[in-house]
């Protein structure tokens, strides 16, 4: 079965959110149906085929071309199938995503994946604020999947999130796992500072040096098993560049906290 | 600050007791005010600080049109039906502002957003925003200015410079005045003050903490490590730049003492970390209701910010950065704050109100509200209202209307003005945008939820 191929002919003047442009929905439609899917643009109802130029019939697998940084919510609650986008993605892409893979070959905006619980987001650009975490005044981000930004992120990765893995292949921003409840986060670039603020429990990496909270306590420096599974499958889907031997089968100081909370999360940073 | 010029004596004077002063959060509401009626000016403003008496002396009635349309003289109604036509013909209009025109007017703007679909923000989403946000994240431990005065006995400012941004937060709140069971005034209480640098107001303090720039987190986070008990790291005083000695004495001050309270000021809020900072201080003072009772308040600055918080909360559920494009409110600074959706080019309309962002939002979104209709009421001539297609002259509250404001500490204050102004009112103008929107809607393009 060949994909659906939606063009983006015409940009959006204002954000267009675009919950429709999903597996979940465009699958055993035809184009026509497609091209009638509802759309908002700003605070109007509009159709997808006002911006899209639709190719095939609805299909799991989906390739959207054109900037679509004005394009919210591609791929929202999606539990199969493959969104493929050639370009810049705007924002909650993957929102409430259960399943599925989204690979996005430009740059990603603020709310990577928010609300996600399974499948997995690859952005092989860089990402905005917010990837991987809960929307304000929510206590729980992502609970499962996985997210891989091949670029950098900015700040408030993992904000609250309960399960899953994100992997930064780039810089991550300020408060990275912030209030984060479990989950891994690796970050293969440098770390902003506040680290693991308000973190109770969970895992965090990274390869360079990093400043560490005062309320973080350095517990012993290890080679922790569990940390090469993850390098390895890390390498098998794009990061063999970013992950070495030395990663793999180095050393890591490990610091515990946060003691304002239950003191039971983790900062692993390399040391060779 | 001298007093008002006086050109000549006037017989035709009036005076204003119990007058609110709504140029900062303070709100003092025990001004008397002297009003030549002929000159309309008010010519002394007693028990007004350094900055009340230069709002009300330096108050004037300009010589300006009431409504420009694309800088040439037009009537009301034609720059009210201009402005409705603006915004129901955009797909993504905003309104900002608002914190400095009274509650009433406040609740109709939120009301044209509502019915329009657009997005409304407020000035909180630069100034205490960040404490809206950690409020809605870890709660608030709060109380009014006026138990913060009969009770408190430890009071701590963090990023403040109260002494020049509100100079009656001390002699009249929460340092110098004698409260019920502060008999002795300043002598019961003990002043603590955080801040990078000295200030005017560190001689008021007791003790004074001079915090590294952008280290405030690591601060408050090492202290609600010490309050539950738990270890820090030795380095504190490299890290944060107070040493631990000042640090324990601080946590057994706060532990021990009666009523606490931690004023926060924009130093904490608008500095690395922003909500984080508000989230940490807020998250200090719950935590502190373990061993006393304290209490955590951000010094709010213009004068009916807080007001806008209240009406804007009070209608959409949400404080700022709200958004209606799908019928109903949806909230989310940084998605919906005005500031991020100017510099990303979203906006394809804009009302101001009572603001300024011309002049001090980032240059990207400055650029893109050059390029947008903007609609603008301000009592003044600013870069704001040089860029919009239809600018609104309008009165000045408090000094020429009436309404209400809330105080920093959610109290609300009556208006009580000195004089009357030949200019509509906020509330005016956007009751007047307000009918014509829903006309224009009206069985025609009539906005339903998604």
């Amino acid at each position: 079965m060949s994909a659906t191929l939606l063009h983006l002919h015409t940009q959006p003047q204002v954000p267009l959110e675009a919950e429709t442009l999903s597996p979940a929905t465009i699958a055993g439609l035809s184009e026509l149906g497609i091209e009638h899917l509802q759309v908002m643009h700003g605070n109007v109802k509009a159709k997808v085929g006002d911006f899209f130029k639709v190719t095939g019939k609805g299909t799991p697998d989906i390739h959207i071309e054109g900037d679509l940084a004005k394009v919210k919510m591609i791929g929202a609650c999606m539990s199969e199938g493959r969104v493929i986008i050639e370009g810049n993605v705007g924002m909650h892409v993957g929102i409430g995503m259960s399943g599925g893979e989204i690979l996005v070959k430009g740059d990603a905006t603020d709310w990577v994946g928010p609300e996600m619980s399974g499948g997995r987001i690859t952005v092989l650009g860089d990402a905005g604020h917010m990837v991987g975490s809960a929307f304000r005044g929510q206590s729980t981000g992502i609970t499962g999947g996985e997210i891989f930004i091949h670029g950098s992120a900015k700040n408030e990765i993992g904000n609250s999130m309960r399960r899953g893995l994100i992997a930064i292949g780039g810089d991550a921003g300020d408060f990275t796992a912030v209030s984060m409840r479990a989950g891994t986060i690796i970050v293969m670039g440098k770390m902003g500072v506040r680290t693991g603020a308000g973190m109770v429990r969970g895992t965090v990496v990274c390869f360079e040096e990093s400043q560490i909270l005062p309320s973080f306590e350095y517990s012993c420096r290890y080679q922790p098993l569990f940390l090469r599974l993850y390098l390895i499958r890390l390498q098998e889907h794009g990061f063999e560049e970013k992950i070495n031997d030395k990663h793999i089968n180095g050393n890591y100081e490990r610091y515990s906290g946060d003691a304002v909370e239950l003191n039971r999360g983790e900062i692993l940073l390399f040391s060779g | 600050m001298p007093e008002a010029a006086k050109p000549k004596e006037s017989k035709n004077i009036r005076i204003v007791k119990d007058a609110t002063c709504t140029f900062c959060g303070c709100v003092c509401d025990d001004m008397e005010l002297t009003v030549d009626l002929d000159a309309h000016r008010i010519t002394k403003a007693k028990r007004a600080c350094v900055l009340g008496r230069a709002w009300f002396y330096e108050h004037t009635l300009e010589d300006r049109p009431v409504v420009l349309i694309d800088g040439k003289e037009a009537t009301l109604d034609e720059g009210l039906d201009e402005a409705a036509r603006i915004l129901v013909d955009a797909k993504f209009p905003i309104t900002y502002g608002l914190s400095d025109c009274p509650c009433e007017a406040q609740r109709v703007a939120v009301d044209i957003m509502d019915t329009i679909n657009g997005n409304i923000d407020t000035t909180t989403s630069v100034c205490h925003g960040p404490s809206g946000m950690a409020f809605q994240g870890v709660g608030e431990s709060t109380a009014t200015l006026g138990e913060i005065k009969n009770r408190a006995d430890l009071v701590i400012y963090w990023g403040g410079n109260p002494a020049e941004s509100h100079p009656r937060h001390f002699t009249r709140y929460a340092v110098t005045p004698k409260g019920m069971f502060i008999p002795n005034g300043k002598k019961d209480r003990t002043v603590v003050l955080v801040d990078v640098r000295k200030t005017p107001s560190t001689p008021v303090a007791d003790i004074f903490m001079r915090v590294k720039p952008g280290k405030d987190f690591e601060l408050l986070w090492a202290l609600r490590a010490l309050v539950k008990g738990k270890k820090i790291s030795e380095n504190i005083e490299e890290q944060t730049g107070v040493s631990r000695e000042v640090l324990d004495d601080l946590v057994e001050r706060m532990k021990n003492c009666q009523y606490g309270v931690l004023f926060m000021g924009m130093g904490l809020t608008m500095t690395r970390g922003r909500h984080f900072n508000s989230g940490a201080i807020y998250s200090l003072a719950s935590d502190l209701n373990e061993f006393t009772h304290f209490v955590a308040k951000p010094v709010r600055g213009h004068g009916n910010v807080t007001g806008a918080d209240n009406v804007v909360s009070w209608q959409t559920g949400y404080p700022f950065g709200v958004n209606f494009n799908r019928g109903y409110p949806r909230f989310n600074p940084g998605e919906f704050t005005t500031s991020d959706v100017l510099a990303r080019g979203e906006a394809d309309a804009a009302m101001i109100v009572a603001s300024d962002p011309a002049s001090n939002f980032p240059k990207k979104a400055i650029e893109h509200l050059e390029k947008i209709p903007v609609i603008s009421m301000d009592v003044k001539e600013t870069h704001t209202t040089r860029l919009s297609r239809v600018r609104f002259a309008v009165a000045t509250y408090g000094i020429n209307t009436g309404g209400t404001v809330y105080r920093m500490d959610d109290v609300p204050i009556s208006l009580r003005p000195a004089f009357d102004s030949p200019f509509p009112t906020d509330q005016e103008v956007l009751e007047g945008i307000r009918q014509r929107v829903k006309k224009m809607l009206s069985g025609s393009k009539a906005r339903v939820a998604a």
